[in-house]
């Protein structure tokens, strides 16, 4: 009896919070509704869903997505266990590095996005350092005007922002491998590269593949830095992410069908994603 | 444990310097190489953000960037405190941040406690199935539903109000998640000794077990704040009027306003990341803990 009393708190508010606005959202979807109108919403079936599946704007949105994502999580994975597999096998700066690579990761992503807007400008910084590096001087590289740029600087933005996060994730990871099972390598005759290939990337595969599907499922919820460079006047299109495009269509537009058809298809998607992670992580087992 | 581990660790890196072949002392070179490198480039922004906050516009946007300000120029941060219009809004942003964060991550602590005790040791009939559809909740992002959510919170007449853009946060899945999974480890004979003694279970979780799952309850204190800090899209939904912005929503209309300079940006950038940065190498161990629930989900 008790039990219920201490659970029915969290019970009540998932069932209003979370259940009910999935369902209700799921109604919505078949129907259509101005938020400004008293009309009651008028049934129409599938046809938000149709008229999603004839909207170039939606096919666009998942192509932004989509390349957002590919472009991002993949650096993001390759990077962060880069980063964790030098830092692991240093002496000393260990807890500095992981801190300092996980600090960009609690500036608000608004408040990342505005100081970037200032890196990235015709004068900034950015412009300064490539082209130091590529032996140019003077060329601007155009990082939010030209449509692939913006894109390409979002991501950058991106890979900044949750590079520490991973990394402290494969840190823990590679701490997980038993020291025996290595030693064990090594007396066998396994040398640097060899141990590193043969023994410690497999035995980190549950770990690789955890972060990769968590970096996708963070990168499909982007949604601070492309509201805020379209903005500040970067070109649209490119950086027309699902989320910028169902928070457009709902609450600019006031389309509340069509955002809540939106919303069940990135769940759905989402929830693919999100189920492949609970198998990974063994969350699912108690 | 873990000073342990990393000690034994160390010792066996130790032993490998001795044997290092000359590739792995290249390697192993290079390896700082990367490191130092990626350091530079991280901390590049950070140490941009602190610096241009110092500089009058003009020399933020020389070229190139002198990475150190001619004269600390404190211009900016008073443009960035009193507005654009000299309303103040932005320190009102700020303590609006402050409070339905810290609102948001005590009511995620206590409830998702409560609920966490209630599925590990009172159970019930039907608690795994309880469990089960809390979980299920985790697999549903916010962007998902913020738009039924956003339905569901003005038709309760919440638009433009505090409770507006606390409510759908008062607890997390991962929250009970998180609490019930360290409870599982709980001494059942804590809870049966007091029981024996007469007190009451409402007793016994506020003198018994909140008291011994401190730890737990910072690290999910903790990332609740930081995730409710840099919340934009909710409030950008709920709330339109002025007083009510946080500080992300700030931030976006600061940028907006045509009156708005490079260095009063900056400067608001800087003041507004710093509470997060202090609280972040104040409590680093808890934020390093919480990447690692994360992953470590079966411990």
């Amino acid at each position: 009896m008790w039990g219920w009393v201490f659970v029915l708190p969290a019970l009540t508010y998932f069932a209003v919070f979370s259940f009910y606005p999935i369902f209700n959202a799921f109604w919505l979807s078949l129907h259509t509704k101005n938020p400004l109108s008293l009309r009651p919403p008028r049934f129409v079936g599938l046809r938000n869903y149709l008229d999603l599946l004839d909207s170039a704007t939606f096919w666009n949105s998942w192509k932004a997505t989509g390349l957002f994502t590919l472009g991002t999580a993949i650096p993001l994975v390759v990077l962060s266990l880069l980063l964790a597999t030098i830092i692991v096998s240093r002496l000393n700066f260990q807890r500095f590095f992981q801190l300092a690579f996980y600090a960009p990761a609690v500036i608000p992503s608004v408040v990342a996005a505005a100081v970037w807007l200032l890196l990235l400008d015709p004068r900034g910084v950015a412009n300064q350092w490539v082209n130091f590096v590529l032996g140019l001087s003077g060329v601007d590289h155009k990082w939010l005007a030209n449509p692939e740029m913006v894109r390409f600087s979002t991501t950058v933005v991106y890979l900044w922002e949750k590079l520490g996060f991973f990394t402290i994730i494969f840190i823990a990871g590679l701490g997980g491998i038993p020291q025996s099972v290595k030693e064990a390598a090594h007396v066998d005759g396994a040398g640097g590269w060899q141990l590193y290939r043969y023994v410690t990337l497999p035995l980190l595969k549950p770990t690789t593949l955890l972060v990769s599907v968590m970096a996708m499922i963070f990168c499909m919820r982007t949604f601070a830095t492309q509201y805020l460079f379209t903005q500040a006047g970067a070109p649209r299109e490119s950086i027309n992410v699902v989320t910028l495009s169902i928070y457009t269509t709902g609450i600019r537009d006031l389309q509340l069908g069509l955002a809540n058809a939106m919303s069940i298809v990135l769940l759905l998607v989402m929830l693919v994603l999100s189920l492949l992670q609970f198998r990974l992580s063994g969350r699912g087992e108690s | 444990m873990a000073a342990g581990s990393l000690r034994k660790r160390r010792a066996v890196a130790g032993a490998a310097v001795v044997r290092r072949t000359p590739l792995e002392v290249v390697v192993h070179a290079l390896g700082w190489v990367v490191l130092v490198v990626a350091l530079v480039l991280v901390l590049a922004p950070l140490v941009f953000m602190f610096i241009a906050s110092f500089m009058p516009s003009r020399e933020i946007m020389r070229m190139p960037f002198s990475w150190w300000p001619s004269s600390f120029f404190l211009d900016n941060f008073w443009q960035a405190i009193k507005g654009n219009d000299g309303k103040f809004i932005f320190p009102r942003a700020i303590l609006n941040s402050v409070m339905v964060s810290s609102c948001v991550a005590l009511t995620t602590v206590l409830f998702s406690a409560l609920a966490g005790y209630g599925l590990t040791k009172l159970k019930f009939r039907g608690s795994n199935i309880v469990f089960v559809l809390i979980l299920s909740t985790l697999m549903v992002p916010f962007e998902t539903v913020m738009i039924p959510l956003y339905v569901v919170v003005t038709g309760m007449g919440l638009q433009n109000t505090y409770a507006g853009l606390i409510v759908p946060f008062l607890l997390s899945a991962f929250g009970v998640f998180l609490m019930r999974q360290s409870l599982l480890t709980f001494p059942d004979e804590l809870l049966d000794a007091s029981r024996i003694d007469g007190a009451s279970e409402v007793g016994i979780f506020f003198r018994i077990v909140l008291p011994n799952m401190l730890p737990v309850m910072a690290v999910l204190g903790v990332l609740t704040f930081e995730q409710q800090w840099g919340n934009l899209i909710w409030p950008l939904l709920v709330v339109q009027a002025p007083e009510l912005r946080t500080m992300p929503l700030y931030v976006v209309t600061f940028m907006e306003e045509k009156s708005t300079n490079e260095g009063a940006m900056v400067a608001v950038a800087a003041l507004s990341s710093l509470p997060m940065l202090v609280i972040f190498f104040s409590l680093s161990r808890f934020f390093l803990k919480g990447a690692n629930v994360f992953s470590a989900g079966k411990e």
